[in-house]
């Protein structure tokens, strides 16, 4: 199931979205990634696991370029990401990223939230942008929160705003880095919801998270990290059964009986 | 009323001083706002050689007496063949100075931003500028807006320093050394004059409350 031997041209004509080919990376003296290989199919939903400070969020985060790898490659829709220069920023746009912490935008209301990319980047006018929003904010469940500010909304109310302004930019990939670790018990499975709606609409998604039951429900396959390196992956309730190696098993232990 | 004859008697010269101050403040104001954005932009990009740029031009202007700058504006420049009236070498030298404070102010605001606002801009498809622009300067001056009044008013009342240097600058502070000259009603004229400092400095600061109100960004 690894990408071994999965080139640009192979990933293209695999209809792979994204592949990591061999990626390292490293802070300082102390190496997060070692040699990372994955690759991920048009319309797959994966959930990456793996214990604390394990690199989950840092391979994220280099997959939309926030942090530059050391060795390796990764492509993104059959481009090389460290040959895209100043399109780095064009291809961001067409990755969806929602962070643990929502990060919305304190200063501008919800509809601006979610309108600020389209009219900017994507040069959408005014109201067709608008009139994005507002389908998105339906699709989420929160229509009548278009003109309250973030401060306003509740954690899950606006990890789903989140959502919807990386939808608004019609996003081929969507990341998502434990987006319901922040939130109280009540507030998670709303959010859960429309990840799961997303993923079974066909968008490709890579989630990072510890809800095992979203991970069996909605992905196609779980990828387990532990210690900056892919330990296994397959079919979630095959993870759960029977993992290989002891530490996935550890892992399903500590997960299952927390 | 002494007191009162004396506005009455001298109130053209008041209204006219008056006048010349707010032209003064405003486009010091204005001056020191865009340069100061400016500046504070530069100095939190992310390239060294415009970081550079930044610092060097805070540490000058803000280690440099107004009244030096001044000097060097209007009476510097002359002499060096350059003539730019004293109306540009005042609210040019007032404004490039309190920029220097405006600067470091936005750019201590800029470091509040959380870094997470700056990935979620990015991680949207924005560039670094559009990210300044658009997520982290809005924000970041939203949350300066106490200490940029306080600056406003530091400077109004600098400006009187252009009054005192400047022949042809016939702001509040020169009318009234011009009115105490023919009159020598001198506690009376420098009454009224702060009289006119005072309405300038509490308007700033009730735009500023205002704005705060307005703009202030709940968390
Ligand atoms: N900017 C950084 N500078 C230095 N070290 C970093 C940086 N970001 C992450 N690290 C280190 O890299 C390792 C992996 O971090 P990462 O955040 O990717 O782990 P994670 O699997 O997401 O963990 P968690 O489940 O706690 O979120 C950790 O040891 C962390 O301390
Ligand atoms: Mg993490």
């Amino acid at each position: 199931m690894g990408a071994e031997g999965t080139g640009p041209n192979v990933a293209a004509s695999n209809g792979h979205l994204v592949v990591l080919d061999k990626v390292t990376k490293s802070f300082g003296a102390t190496t997060v990634l070692t040699e990372i290989d994955l690759a991920v199919s048009k319309g797959e939903a994966i959930v990456v696991a793996g214990p604390s400070g394990s690199g989950k969020s840092t391979m994220l985060r280099c997959i939309n370029a926030l942090e530059t790898i050391d060795s390796g490659e990764i492509f993104f829709d059959g481009k090389a990401i460290s040959a895209a220069g100043k399109g780095i920023y064009r291809l961001r746009a067409e990755i969806g990223m929602v962070f643990q912490q929502f990060n919305l935008f304190p200063h501008k209301s919800v509809l601006q939230n979610i309108t600020l990319g389209p009219t900017e980047i994507r040069e959408l006018s005014r109201k067709d942008a608008e009139d994005r929003a507002r389908k998105l904010l339906e699709r989420v469940g929160i229509p009548e929160k278009a003109d309250a500010y973030p401060v306003d909304l509740s954690g899950g109310q606006q990890q789903r705003v989140a959502i919807a302004r990386a939808l608004a930019m019609e996003p081929k990939l969507m990341l998502f880095d434990e987006p319901t670790s922040a939130l109280d018990p009540e507030m998670i499975r709303e959010v859960l919801d429309v990840m799961r709606d997303l993923a079974r609409s066909g968008m490709t998604m890579i989630v990072v998270t510890h809800e095992m039951g979203f991970a069996r429900e909605v992905c196609d396959r779980l990828v387990f990290i532990d210690e900056g390196a892919i330990v296994e992956q397959g079919p979630p309730e095959e993870f759960f059964k029977s993992a290989q190696s002891e530490r996935a098993r550890d892992f399903v232990d500590k997960i299952i009986h927390h | 009323m002494q007191l009162w004859q004396v506005l009455i008697d001298n109130f053209p010269r008041f209204r006219d001083g008056f006048l010349v101050t707010c032209q003064l403040v405003g486009v010091s104001f204005v001056i020191a706002l865009g340069v100061g954005l400016v500046i504070a932009g530069l100095r939190v990009q992310p390239l060294r050689s415009l970081k550079w740029v930044g610092a060097v031009y805070v540490e000058f202007f803000r280690n440099i007496p107004l009244l030096v700058l001044l000097f060097i504006s209007f009476a510097g420049l002359r002499r060096a063949g350059i003539n730019i009236g004293a109306f540009a070498a005042g609210t040019g030298a007032l404004g490039l100075y309190t920029a220097a404070y405006v600067a470091e102010t936005v750019r201590s605001g800029v470091f509040a931003v959380g870094r997470g606002q700056v990935e979620a801009s990015l991680s949207i498809g924005f560039t670094y500028p559009q990210t300044l622009r658009r997520v982290v300067l809005p924000q970041a001056v939203r949350t300066v807006i106490p200490p940029l009044g306080n600056i406003t008013i530091a400077m109004i009342k600098n400006s009187a320093i252009i009054g005192a240097v400047l022949a042809i600058a016939q702001d509040i502070l020169k009318e009234a050394r011009l009115i105490n000259a023919r009159t020598f009603q001198t506690n009376e004229v420098f009454f009224w004059a702060a009289i006119g400092y005072l309405i300038l400095t509490v308007t700033a600061t009730v735009a500023v409350r205002y704005l705060e109100r307005r703009l202030v960004i709940r968390r």
